[in-house]
């Protein structure tokens, strides 16, 4: 494949949308990329589309601590392990395994990251951020993030699911758009729509669908590697967050760079009492998100089945 | 950070050569509170170049010695003059001497600074004892490749600071009649102070003083497992809508003013903490 990969890639979109002119409201709001500033695509990317020609993903999806078992329900599932694409970095925390399935999900094709690099693991906000780039590159119109959490409000409990739709980004680092041409200042810097409202607002709809409740949260993202001391966990509160973790930031804001619309859904693992001290285990927090795993799985399915199915076009 | 487990090693091997005691605690002495190695019976001394890996310390009145000996009939080891972050150095090079600490035998981290007070309660000169941190420096000593043999990887921060000690200092301060706080330190990078607006920030996010040390210290003591008590020397207070212009030789003489109180604190959790120990032996 050239190097024009990223615009075939748009291209495609464009031609499905043609074909299907009802599908245009799923992805009707995509922020304007131009393709002649458009960014070189990075070697993973190519190294991907070159082995699966025919492989088209419409939805990219990022699993987070504990929640990696939904990868299990991708049917005819190629996996390939990070360490085997060119430029990946791979990452060393329990709960992770590092691999990239390439998949049906309910009869839509998705890119799934199964295993992210954390900063806390010292690489590099770019490095880090290569497995999500080559996923986002290779077309998706939706990228569905999900990540274990703290809470810090009391409105929500432990193993709850929740839908992130604003964030405070706490890690002293920001993303620099991968696009050359972009040197901030223009629309893409523009972070009030990094979450989808319109998607946001399907994802409600389909969650009470299944019977739940799918509150909003602002998400805060700090360095980690170690928990929060009860007084930042005030401290974070006071800034106006709901919950706390040590990723997802970096990636909504490139998808919103590249232009795509991101969906973050959030398992609260604990809510932190700060006047209670109370020890955070590791194991406690995967823990909790195999629980919410019970309804974070259906949604994120049903939402693949209702507006990418293939076989399904009532919507 | 997986090349510090050798590191430590290293380092440890050569204070081992002249000392053989296993410490009790290991102690960091902050800004203007060097005076209080005049108190231990020194049994062995290193200046901080002689030790594999140390980092120089460059600060204002930080001396950049290691002392090893007796603290009343406890034996330490004590930093005289630490490391900053805002001298350029990476988190994990300045908390090096924590991990050296914990593997000569130290449980017990005491650490000291001077800092600015924010709660219109304090006064200069007056003693905190940290009852939490708030890390606000964008940084953390922890990142990089976890080595578990020095530590978890998710390291739990709900109790970094002993609540025992914390209890014990004060009531030493109350029958010695030392005026003693406790309250919530938050660490900046430094190095420049603060301006106006940030001290406002700082306090309404929850802080009573704020430092330039500190929490990277303790962070890597939770990390290792050591008990941790923490003292902050308020030596400005630092009141936003009354603020002046800050004075280094004014605060060091604070500091060295505050000096024989810490050391009484300090020495007094010390001791009764060991006999706590011993007892339970």
């Amino acid at each position: 494949m050239s190097s024009n990969a990223t615009q075939n890639a748009t291209h495609n979109a464009a031609e499905r949308l043609e074909r299907h002119p009802r599908e245009s409201s799923t992805i009707s709001h995509r922020l304007p990329v131009r393709p002649d500033i458009a960014p070189e695509p990075c070697a993973a990317t190519q190294w991907i589309q070159n082995r699966h020609r025919s492989f088209r993903p419409r939805i990219g999806i990022v699993l987070g601590s504990g929640l990696g078992d939904l990868a299990e329900a991708i049917e005819q599932p190629t996996k390939i392990a990070y360490r085997d694409i060119p430029g990946f970095p791979e990452p060393k925390v329990a709960g992770h395994s590092g691999q990239l399935v390439l998949g049906l999900l309910e009869g839509a094709q998705v890119a799934v990251l199964q295993g992210r690099c954390h900063l806390y693991e010292g690489w590099s906000l770019e490095e880090s951020l290569r497995p999500l780039r080559t996923v986002l590159e290779l077309g998706i119109e939706l990228l569905i993030l999900s990540n274990a959490s703290g809470g810090i409000t009391p409105r929500f409990h432990s193993g709850q699911v929740v839908a992130i739709d604003s964030h405070i980004n706490w890690l002293f680092q920001s993303t620099k758009s991968p696009n050359p041409h972009d040197s901030s200042g223009s629309i893409l810097m523009r972070h009030d729509r990094t979450y989808d409202a319109r998607w946001l607002a399907k994802a409600q709809e389909t969650a009470e669908e299944l019977g739940f409740a799918l509150p909003c949260a602002t998400y805060l993202a700090t360095l980690g590697p170690n928990y929060e001391t009860r007084a930042e966990y005030r401290a974070f509160g006071r800034l106006g967050a709901d919950i706390v973790g040590m990723s997802t930031v970096p990636e909504s804001i490139l998808a919103m760079q590249l232009g795509i619309p991101v969906l973050a859904f959030s398992v609260v693992t604990n809510v932190a009492n700060p006047d209670i001290p109370t020890a955070t285990e590791h194991n406690d927090v995967l823990a909790w998100s195999s629980m919410a795993r019970s309804r974070l799985e259906p949604l994120v399915s049903k939402i693949a089945s209702k507006y990418f199915s293939t076989t399904n076009r009532n919507h | 950070m997986l090349d510090l487990y050798d590191k430590i090693q290293e380092a440890c091997a050569l204070i081992r050569k002249s000392w053989d005691h296993t410490p009790h605690a290991g102690i960091i002495l902050g800004t203007g509170l060097g005076p209080l190695v005049s108190k231990i019976d020194v049994q062995a001394e290193f200046d901080y170049a002689q030790i594999p890996h140390f980092l120089r310390s460059t600060a204002t009145s930080h001396r950049g010695r290691l002392i090893c000996g007796l603290l009343g009939q406890v034996p330490v080891v004590a930093m005289e003059g630490r490391f900053h972050m805002y001298e350029g150095y990476r988190l994990d090079q300045i908390t090096l001497p924590v991990r050296v600490m914990k593997a000569l035998g130290a449980e017990l981290l005491m650490v000291s600074n001077a800092c600015g007070g924010m709660n219109p309660n304090f006064q200069a000169g007056d003693i905190m004892l940290i009852e939490d941190h708030i890390n606000l420096m964008g940084a953390n000593p922890l990142i990089g490749i976890n080595d578990d043999r020095l530590g978890p990887r998710f390291p739990d921060m709900s109790q970094p600071y002993d609540p025992v000690l914390i209890k014990d200092a004060l009531s030493i301060a109350r029958s010695a009649d030392i005026v003693a706080h406790q309250g919530v330190f938050v660490a900046v990078s430094g190095p420049n102070l603060e301006t106006r607006a940030e001290y406002r920030f700082l306090r309404q996010i929850g802080a009573d003083v704020v430092g330039m040390s500190t929490v990277p210290e303790v962070i890597v003591a939770v990390h290792s497992q050591m008990r941790t008590v923490g003292f902050s020397v308020i030596t400005d207070m630092c009141l936003p809508d009354a603020l002046e212009a800050a004075d280094v030789a004014k605060i060091i003489a604070v500091a060295n003013d505050a000096e024989p109180r810490l050391t009484t604190l300090l020495s007094g959790v010390l001791e009764r903490d060991a006999k706590r120990n011993a007892q339970r032996r």
